[in-house]
Order: C-alpha cells, then structure tokens, then sequence
C-alpha cells in the first residue's frame, strides 16, 4: 500500500496532463500512487495516462462529474494514508510531496497540508507571480477570509481528516461526497472551510512554492459573476452550519472576495466590473482596508487607474496588484 | 467499604446532575459509596474529603487550574479522576481559535489526574489523537441514567407523526438548523416539537415563522413522559461529548436522528441515525425519509450495568497500586 496517493482530475486534458504527470512521477518521495480520474474527457486524456508507462499510476474513469465528481471519485481510490491533489493543468515541484509528507508525519494534529504556488502561464512559464500564504495560526476565519491553501493543487490531506468530512447524499448510491459535487466553483474553499468549522484537524503550510499554478488569461465578465456567485451560495450553504461565525466575518470575507475578483477584471482589463467590484467591496466591509492597506490601496489605484487611462499605462501597477494572489 | 467522592461544578438539571443522581443511588453502583460534592465554580481547592477516590465531573478552565493543583496538592495520596463532560472535537471546532492553547490549557488541567474518562469513544480517539491524553491514561465510560422507564414505554404506533427535540436552546443544540430543515420539508403529516428552554428561545420562535408544524414546548422535567408523546427525536449537535437525550430515546424505541459528531457517532453506531451532513439539505432528507418506527429495535439493554462494570473496574485499577504498596509494606 502506498503512503501517498496524488489524486488528479482530468477533463479533455490532453495539452497539459503529460506535463503534469511527469511532474509527480518524477517526485522525490517515492511511495506513492497516482489515481488519474479521467472525468469523460473527448480527448487523448486516458491514452496520455497510458503512455507514461509508471506502474504508480492508475486511470479510473467515469461519465463527466465536474471537477468535485472526479476528485471525489480519486478519493475514494486512492489507497494512501495521505491524499495530495493536483489539477491535470497544474505541475509539483519535485519535493513538494517529500515535504507535505514529512510535515504531516511531524505534526500529527495536521490534517490539511499546503505550500505556496507559483503562478505559470499557458506555457509552463513563471509570470514572476506567486501566492506566498500565511503557514501557521490558521484559524477558520482566516480560511474564510484568505484562504490560505489558494488553490487545488496546493493541499495535501491526511486520510483521516478527509474523512472526518465525508458525507453520502441522498442522491449518491456510489460512493462518499468530500467535496460538493453541486458546486461548479468554489467546491475547493466548501471544502477547506467545511474542514475548519466541523473538525479540530489544524490547517498549516510548509514554505516555498512547492506548486506551480496555471492561470488562464483573462476572465469575462460574466464568468467572474458566477465565480462571486458560487461564492455567495458557498456562504448560504455554510452559514445554517455555523451561523454566529458567519454572521461575524461573511461581511469582511465577502470584500476580500470582491476584492479578489476587482483585480481579476483588472487584470482582464475591464474598468467598469472592477470599479463595480471595489465599489461592492468597500460597501461589504473597510476590513480588508485596515487589514490590508497597501494591496487594497494598489487594488483601488489600480481600478481607478484602468478606468481613466485604459490598459497600457496600468500594467506596472497590475502585476503589483496582482502579486502574492492572483 | 470504598468511599468515593464526585465533585461538580454544574448543578443546572442537565445531563451531568442526572447522572451523579443516578450513579450514587443505584443498587447496581453499590460496589462504593458514592458522595456528591457540589464545588463552587474554579474552586476544587477548598473541596476537603477523606474518600478513596476523588472523581472531578468539574469543567476545566483556566480560572480553575489553580484549584485543581491545590486538589492535587491536598490529596497526594488519593487517585484522581477526571470527567471529560464538556470537551469534544465538536466544541473546539465551533468555539476555540487559539487550539494550541486551549490545548496546553487541557494538558495542564489532565496533569493532575491518573485516569482521564472520556464519556464516549469517539470523544476517547480525538483526546489521544490531540495529544491530551495517553493512552494509558485514557478510560471510556459512556454515561447512563436509569433507563427503565424509558423502556417502559410502549414502542410508537404506526408512521412517525411528531419529531421532539429536547435540551437547551442554545446554538450547540443546532435547533435551528433543524427548524430550517423542517421548514424546507414538503411533509405536511409531520410536526417538530422543540422541549426546552434557553438563550436562543426568541432566535428559534422567529426561525420558525408560524409554520404550524414547528411547536414549543416547556423544559421537560421528566424526559421519559416527554418523549412518550413523541414517535421519533431529532439532535443535530453542534458538539456533544456524549448525548444522553440519544440514548434515553433509544432506551424509549425512538428513532433518533442525530448529527455525525462526537459521541453522538458513537451512538449511530449503537442504533442512531447518522445525518452525516450538517446541512440544511441533509437533515430536510432525513426528516422526510422518516418511516415507520421500528418496535422491535433494541432498547439500549444493559447499558446501567456496563456503566456500573466500568465505574467498577475503573475503582479497582487506580486503587490497584495502593493495595501493592500495603501488601509490600
């Protein structure tokens, strides 16, 4: 039995999931398995999984779920006492599975493990941008808030903690939910801040960036409307769970998300959704301007800065508002 | 004939009073006498006993550290127990933000103790696996009070009609996350009655908005009769290191459906039903896939004369090494 299973979820993937493989088969930790989860792809996503011709790996492959279906489907698979994730787009640094495994076995009230990420562009090349969270004293709020496991490739769970979380909807006659296969966004933060509210398994980082995060360009308009509105239904779900602690930090959660994705449509360029955004956000809560005043500053200079001069001169200040969380 | 004292801080007529009630009453915990202590809240100091064993039921906090030591202090020589009542994996989950605190905070206060006594497995697993408790030094008792009246109760007749919730209204009940499951279930035969009382009550009337399925109804000084006009009994804790309320109502043949913590975990596994979601979703699907009672379901047999077993057994191993000490003298 492996010690470690990377779970990793794969729709039409064929650009980029050779890629990502070789990047965990060639891990320095060697005690491990790889549960491909081929979610329906048309492409050569199960041929690719073939081909790289490790024994470690493993194809399991199912009827288009959504990202939460095929990682719920790699969970139930994965054999290991720890289960690391990382998107079919996405790459590990070679010792990011050495040092998950190490920090898990040293602190054994840790049930969710991340690095930073360094942020990558469609071609495998560094963007000079990273996510650099905080590691230690994570409490609920600040996953609610930061979110400081930043993306799916970043955590590595102990089995156990996954567990404590793991429910059978009415509906499901297979298998467990861990994740919230009824959410197309936000199933990553469900997931994490569920772990936080129900459970006493610490949430911690280990330094560097172990992963190296895809970004896409862009991001329309109104596909930034549905990721805030996934994230308003993350919150409406939540909130009957644990309503005292919602009713204390959805408001600042809720800028700082609103925050989030005012960069985004600067980073897009669209000057009337981020100015619409910050407004939003400083109407939610002044918290993430006390709690962080420089990269709100940035933010708003940015949006403000896009609206009366267009694209080209807001470059430098985009990537500076860009930096640290994408 | 082995004396043993019970010191409590809480005297509310919760879980807890019942069960001291129980333990130093009942024939089948005539192995000791057994005395009560009632102890001024963080003041386990002051308390002055000759028994054989001194069994803390008291909840531990940073205020009272300082008693607990002069405890330990003024009874070197007496086996010390604690009675873990209030904490759980739940209640950290829900209340504490500095967890690396609190949990120096446990291990301090467990310091004093030979035996910890969890008051359920799941809650036994989750002291080990924080680190507050060895294993050596771990003990699981569930609590019991005198069931008997509760299995006298006829088993509910036909499909079940009225959900009862009881205990205080208080968040970590999660009555309210009940009242919204219930008011969100398209089942016009079914009524919930919430018995009890607290801070919420204002919170969960208003919850309800005069949905005519969802009632109130005083504190209920007698369980047994309270649940004889209920066909099923709904806890959707929040925590709950044990959740006696889940075993009276099995005791009673009641359906219970609970929520997927603490002991109450260990309770689906005696014959609970487990809403494993803590969702609105989960516990609108589980109220409305309530059927018919089971009348042939077990009605927590034996459960008073374990307890007793344990209590007894656990006499005997921190007395054990005193009896060495004499018989070696």
């Amino acid at each position: 039995m492996p010690r470690a299973s990377i779970v990793v979820p794969a729709y039409n993937a064929e650009a980029t999931l050779d890629e990502t493989l070789r990047s965990l088969v060639a891990q320095s930790f060697r005690d491990l398995e790889i549960v491909v989860v081929d979610d329906g792809s048309s492409d050569r996503t199960p041929a690719i999984a073939r081909s790289i011709g490790d024994p470690r790996i493993r194809l399991v492959q199912q009827p288009n779920r959504g990202l939460a279906g095929a990682r719920n489907s790699g969970i139930h698979a994965a054999k290991g006492e720890f289960v690391g994730f990382c998107d079919a787009d996405d790459l590990w640094r070679p010792t990011k599975l050495a040092r998950h495994v190490a920090h898990l076995d040293a602190s054994p009230q840790v049930g969710l493990s991340y690095s930073g990420s360094e942020l990558i562009d469609a071609d495998g090349r560094s963007t000079g941008l990273a996510q650099r969270p905080r590691l230690s004293g994570v409490t609920a709020a600040h996953v609610f808030k930061r979110n400081p496991v930043g993306n799916g490739s970043a955590p590595v769970f102990r089995r156990a903690a996954l567990d404590a979380i793991a429910w059978r909807p009415a509906q499901e006659t297979a298998r467990d939910w861990w994740f919230d296969e009824t959410f197309r966004q936000s199933e990553d933060i469900e997931c994490w801040l569920r772990l936080a509210l129900t459970t006493d398994w610490d949430i911690a980082g280990v330094p560097g960036l172990l992963t190296r995060y895809r970004v896409a360009p862009g991001g329309l308009s109104a596909a930034l409307d549905r990721q805030y509105d996934s994230w308003e239904r993350m919150v409406a779900k939540l909130t009957p769970l644990a309503p005292d602690f919602m009713a204390r930090h959805a408001p600042a959660a809720r800028a700082y998300q609103l925050r989030y994705l005012a960069r985004r449509a600067v980073s897009a360029g669209d000057a009337d959704a981020a100015l619409a955004r910050l407004r939003a956000a400083f109407a939610a809560s002044l918290r993430p301007a006390f709690e962080e005043p420089v990269k709100t500053g940035v933010t708003a200079a940015a949006t403000l800065a896009l609206a009366a001069l267009g694209t080209g001169p807001v470059d430098t200040l985009r990537r500076a508002a860009a930096r640290r969380t994408a | 004939m082995i004396r043993i004292a019970h010191l409590v801080d809480d005297t509310n007529p919760g879980g807890v009073t019942r069960y001291l009630d129980f333990l130093s009453t009942d024939p089948r915990f005539g192995f000791a006498a057994h005395e009560v202590i009632a102890v001024e809240k963080n003041r386990a100091g002051a308390v002055q006993t000759d028994a054989h064993i001194i069994v803390s039921h008291l909840a531990v906090s940073w205020r009272g550290l300082p008693g607990l030591m002069a405890l330990r202090a003024r009874h070197a020589g007496t086996p010390l127990v604690h009675v873990e009542h209030s904490y759980s994996e739940g209640f950290v989950a829900r209340n504490v933000n500095a967890r690396r605190r609190f949990g120096t905070l446990l291990s301090a206060a467990y310091a004093m103790f030979d035996r910890i006594v969890a008051v359920s497995q799941t809650q036994g697993e989750w002291l080990v696996r924080r680190g507050l408790v060895s294993d050596e030094a771990l003990a699981v008792i569930p609590p019991c009070v005198d069931l008997s009246a509760f299995r006298a109760l006829p088993a509910p007749d036909g499909p079940v009609r009225t959900v009862a919730a009881l205990g205080r209204f208080h968040a970590q009940k999660g009555f309210d996350l009940l009242i919204r499951a219930m008011r969100a279930s398209s089942r016009q035969d079914l009524r919930l009655v919430l018995i009890g009382d607290g801070p919420d009550r204002d919170a969960l009337v208003a919850l309800a908005d005069g949905d005519p399925r969802i009632s109130f109804a005083p504190f209920a000084a007698d369980p047994a009769a309270a649940l004889a006009q209920a066909d099923a009994v709904a806890m959707p804790s929040r925590w709950e290191p044990f959740g006696l309320v889940a075993l009276e109502a099995r005791a009673a043949g009641r359906p219970v459906l609970v929520a997927n913590v603490d002991g109450l975990t260990d309770q689906a596994r005696d014959g609970a039903i487990a809403v494993a979601a803590p969702t609105v979703e989960a516990w609108t699907t589980a109220l409305d896939s309530l059927g018919i009672a089971d009348d042939a379901a077990p009605r927590a047999t034996g459960r008073e004369e374990a307890a007793a077993l344990q209590w007894m057994a656990l006499a005997a191993d921190v007395l054990a090494p005193q009896a060495e000490g004499r018989a070696a003298a």
